[in-house]
């Protein structure tokens, strides 16, 4: 044990370790692997870990079965799911009552059928996870690493390949080549823009201003509906602190920051133990693995604010100022952080470079496509049957991610659109699903790569909704330097949310329209430019809704609540279940009767919609 | 308030680049917001003008002026959580609390408040009540959540579903038993070590049952002290090479069940961390 508390004095030491890890490490060991990242904790994985912690202390299985808790494997929808090893066999959904089921079943080397999982297309059960359609379709070459270590375990990652790649690149002692094979990798950033990595790198390896530069990770994922970066940081913090740690080796960078967003407070945790166990064994600090490199990595909290996910805002926060943009240039590789020349990656970004080391430049840009290479993960969330974060090849189309991946539509009702990229971004109508996605087509229909973030949206979505809050947002989190910015989206909120109230006129639209495309012209930074998007995108895919809106004083998905009314049709059977449902006790009836909602009294909230099962609640 | 406390935090914090934003974070997670008075302290300490210092402390939406209630509710606002419903909820808790987002209600209960995404899209719409995640909340059960959070029931022990379980604990060095069978917490025998710190030294209590977690020591000790565990029968140190994942501060380890894994506890005081590993998860 003490072995391997050690510091790591040498390289070699270092691979003496990982292969008696290796060689220690018994894989026919039945495993019971659970993710628990915060989306796994919040639907009761906890438990879950303490009810397998019970029955193997209990049975006296604890040396025969093994335990693993890790971060996000990916299937939220799932959540709180089991993966044994070596076989693979998950089970979604897992109750604190299966799990003796299951660890009986191990400790027999059987499986329970009745708790796999059932592919609703073909009806069968699947055993394996790799054979799940939702797993089957990805190329999970970041996402695969969360399942097979424990975050605040270094061993476990240096098990499963952890630091080999920065053990290589220190062996062979040439800056120039890392940079070498991150260009020919094709890589480009993953934090919105997709500008060329190596191109980046090359450009800040070259500063030579004075004696500190600064690499930064920006971990203030604040697009709402993307937690791609909060899932690597919570599942697989070293691998962040590596690829930091090579960035630093190939481009002489003195000192990294991870800002990371305070909303996640279990990312921070994991990142604080990663960091102190990475220093203890000398893959952080000072003479890593005994060689002259030094490096360190410390984590800045943010404090809520989503323009801090903009480089020149980013630095100001870290400095400890008001989380303001500047004008660039200078740009912040010249001119960055206490006007030293300052890098900063996103968290998936650097959480390729060890993959692109490990296995070359020239094989990651096989995956892919030719001007978009790797893959990226997305989060598929909203109106989607398997929700979670899936990692797809470059060059997938839309319909393969949102129909293969994520098995289709939540309810009965029909997709109508995926809104990507955030606030920043814009919606894809369903029209055009055959989309191949890399950073150039997103962009050809309005929308863009973003940080991933994949929102689907049925007809029960509606897009003056949708619009109108991203701009309520926007409007919140424009930092008010820049006047275009903080009049534009504020005065944009509030023409859409007289259309949603029945209040729009024939000139809404073209004025609308004039201000987005004078805020796109005008704003400071990339978030003000980019503001506009959610507008001009809804309106050239769905202009005839806010026609509706405006002219007919009708919302067609029954969202916009001035504009509708519920009511109980003939359909009704009389269950009494939205009588009971109704917050306000707005809906009157009796038994086999046709219920009556108090329009009155009704606050919308369309609880007894959710409730009825024979659809007899609907909205005019 | 606490003059000294505050000059602490600003002693060791201002000289590191960009403190202000970590002093500010400190002195509100002690005072729950950033009175007045405090920021007066940071600026004529610090040299900053106090319009700088305002200036981020309304800035940031984590920091607030106002003091915050007991318990805290907050909303998601994520656009995963938009499309599913998240506005009808807000709207819910507004009309049950009786207080717009941002506000605390007059009996100082809850503080409610929205957030832009939590990152737990999936499982949307999604409520947090104190540190607690709740997961698909509806309309429906805003006006439970509300009574659950003002008794504190999420994350405690009633939530648990009756999975918790009680443990053995040993000493590593001697292999004593560390159960007290006289003193019973939570209607088991309890686990009995000695702590030592600066000057101070007695005994240390914990439950055996997993899951239930305090520390009871013989003395009164400052909160994040960091102590001493050792065995009271061979007197060694109950040792451990990791840290605490809650704060940093080293574990202490017992053994468990006659070897079939460790219970590690948190040397700081106050500081609730704690996990139980069982052999198969240790190297």
């Amino acid at each position: 044990m003490d072995r391997y508390m050690r510091r790591l004095e040498s390289i070699e030491t270092f691979l003496e370790i990982k292969s008696s890890l290796m060689e220690q490490y018994d894989h026919q060991i039945p495993t019971l692997v659970i993710p628990a990242g915060t989306c796994g904790q919040a639907s009761g994985a906890n438990a879950l870990i303490r009810a397998a912690k019970k029955e193997l202390l209990q049975k006296k299985l604890t040396r025969k079965i093994r335990l693993r808790v890790t971060g996000c494997h990916g299937f939220c929808a799932m959540e709180p799911s089991v993966l044994v090893e070596p076989q693979r066999t998950f089970y979604p959904k897992v109750t604190p009552d299966d799990i003796a089921t299951i660890i009986e079943a191990v400790a027999h080397g059987k499986t329970v059928n009745r708790l796999l999982f059932i592919d609703l297309e073909t009806g069968q059960r699947i055993e394996i996870q790799d054979d799940i359609p939702f797993f089957k379709k990805q190329t999970r070459t970041i996402m695969s690493r969360n399942e097979k270590v424990d975050p605040i375990r270094i061993h476990d990652y240096i098990r499963n390949g952890g630091y080999e790649a920065l053990a290589k690149v220190l062996s062979c002692q040439n800056p120039q080549s890392i940079l070498e094979e991150v260009k020919a990798s094709g890589l480009r950033g993953r934090g919105g823009a997709g500008f060329s990595t190596g191109q980046k790198w090359q450009l800040f390896a070259s500063q030579r201003n004075g004696n500190d530069k600064y690499i930064i990770c920006n971990a203030d994922e604040g697009d709402p509906g993307a937690y791609m970066d909060r899932s690597i940081l919570e599942g697989n913090p070293h691998g962040i602190i590596e690829g930091m740690t090579i960035g630093a080796y190939a481009t002489g960078a003195t000192e990294g920051i991870i800002y990371v967003r305070t909303e996640y407070p279990l990312a921070i945790k994991h990142l604080n133990a990663a960091i102190k166990q990475a220093r203890g064994l000398g893959l952080l600090g000072d003479n890593i693995l005994g060689t002259k490199f030094s490096f360190d990595i410390n984590i800045v909290k943010g404090a809520g604010a989503f323009v801090c996910g903009e480089e020149t805002a980013l630095i100001q926060s870290i400095e400890g100022h008001m989380g303001e943009p500047r004008q660039r240039p200078p740009f912040p590789i010249v001119k960055g952080l206490y006007g030293r020349p300052t890098m900063i990656n996103n968290v998936e970004t650097w959480a390729n470079i060890p993959l692109i080391i490990n296995m070359g430049g020239r094989t990651f840009v096989q995956i892919g496509t030719e001007g978009s290479s790797g893959t990226k993960i997305f989060s598929l969330v909203g109106k989607i049957k398997n929700t979670g974060l899936v990692e797809v090849p470059m060059g997938i189309t839309i319909k393969e991610v949102v129909q293969g991946i994520g098995g289709g539509p939540s309810g009965k009702v029909k997709i109508k659109a995926v809104q990507t990229g955030g606030p920043s971004g814009g919606c894809i109508p369903a029209s055009r699903f055959d989309l191949t996605i890399d950073y150039e087509s997103l962009k050809n229909v309005g929308s863009i790569m973003g940080s991933g973030g994949m929102i689907v949206m049925d007809d029960n979505t509606c897009m003056v909704d949708v619009a109108k809050y991203f701009m309520n947002f926007l409007k919140d989190e424009s930092c008010g330097k820049c006047f275009p910015c903080r009049k534009g989206t504020q005065r944009m909120h509030e023409i859409l949310d007289d259309i949603s109230r029945g209040r729009g006129s024939s000139e809404s639209l073209e004025l609308l329209e004039e201000l987005a495309m004078a805020v796109k012209d005008t704003a400071m930074c990339g978030l003000g430019q980019t503001a506009s998007n959610p507008v001009l995108s809804t309106l050239r895919y769905f202009r005839d809704e806010y026609i509706e809106h405006i002219e007919k004083k009708h919302c067609p998905a029954g969202v916009c609540k001035d504009l509708i009314t519920y009511f109980i049709s003939d359909r009704c059977i009389g269950c009494m279940l939205c009588i009971k449902a109704c917050p306000e006790g707005a809906i009157t009836g009796t038994k086999k009767q046709q219920h009556v909602i108090d329009t009155s009294k009704c606050i919308k909230c369309g609880t007894c919609k959710d409730v009825c099962k024979s659809e007899a609640v609907q909205t005019i | 308030m606490d003059t000294k406390y505050i000059l602490n935090i600003i002693q060791n914090n201002s000289h590191k680049k960009g403190g202000l934003i970590t002093v500010l974070e400190k002195i509100q997670e002690k005072y729950t917001y950033l009175p007045e008075k405090a920021l007066r302290l940071v600026a004529k300490e610090t040299g900053q003008s106090l319009t700088d210092i305002y200036g981020v402390a309304t800035f940031y939406k984590a920091f607030s002026l106002k003091p915050r209630g007991k318990h805290y509710l907050c909303a998601c606002l994520g656009t995963a959580c938009h499309v599913r419903g998240a506005q009808t909820i807000v709207e819910e808790f507004k009309q049950q609390l009786n207080i717009m987002p941002g506000e605390t209600t007059p009996d100082n209960e809850i503080t409610f408040e929205t957030v832009n995404c939590l990152g737990a899209c999936a499982l949307g719409p999604i409520v947090v009540s104190d540190k607690y995640y709740l997961a698909k909340v509806t309309v429906r059960k805003v006006k439970e959540i509300i009574l659950n959070t003002k008794e504190g029931k999420y994350g405690s022990n009633e939530t648990s579903n009756g999975h918790v379980f009680p443990i053995e604990a040993f000493c590593p060095q001697c292999n004593h038993s560390l159960m007290d069978n006289k003193h019973h917490l939570d209607g088991y025998p309890s686990i009995l070590i000695n702590f030592s710190t600066d000057g101070k030294r007695g005994w240390a209590r914990l439950p055996s049952l997993y899951g239930y977690f305090t520390k009871i020591y013989e003395n009164e000790i400052l909160e994040d002290t960091i102590v001493s565990f050792f065995c009271p029968h061979c007197l060694s140190v109950l040792p451990d090479s990791s840290d605490c994942i809650e704060c940093g501060a080293p574990f202490a380890s017992m053994k468990i069940n006659n070897g079939d894994g460790l219970f590690k506890i948190c040397t700081r005081a106050g500081c609730k961390g704690h996990i139980l590993e069982l052999i198969g998860e240790l190297l």
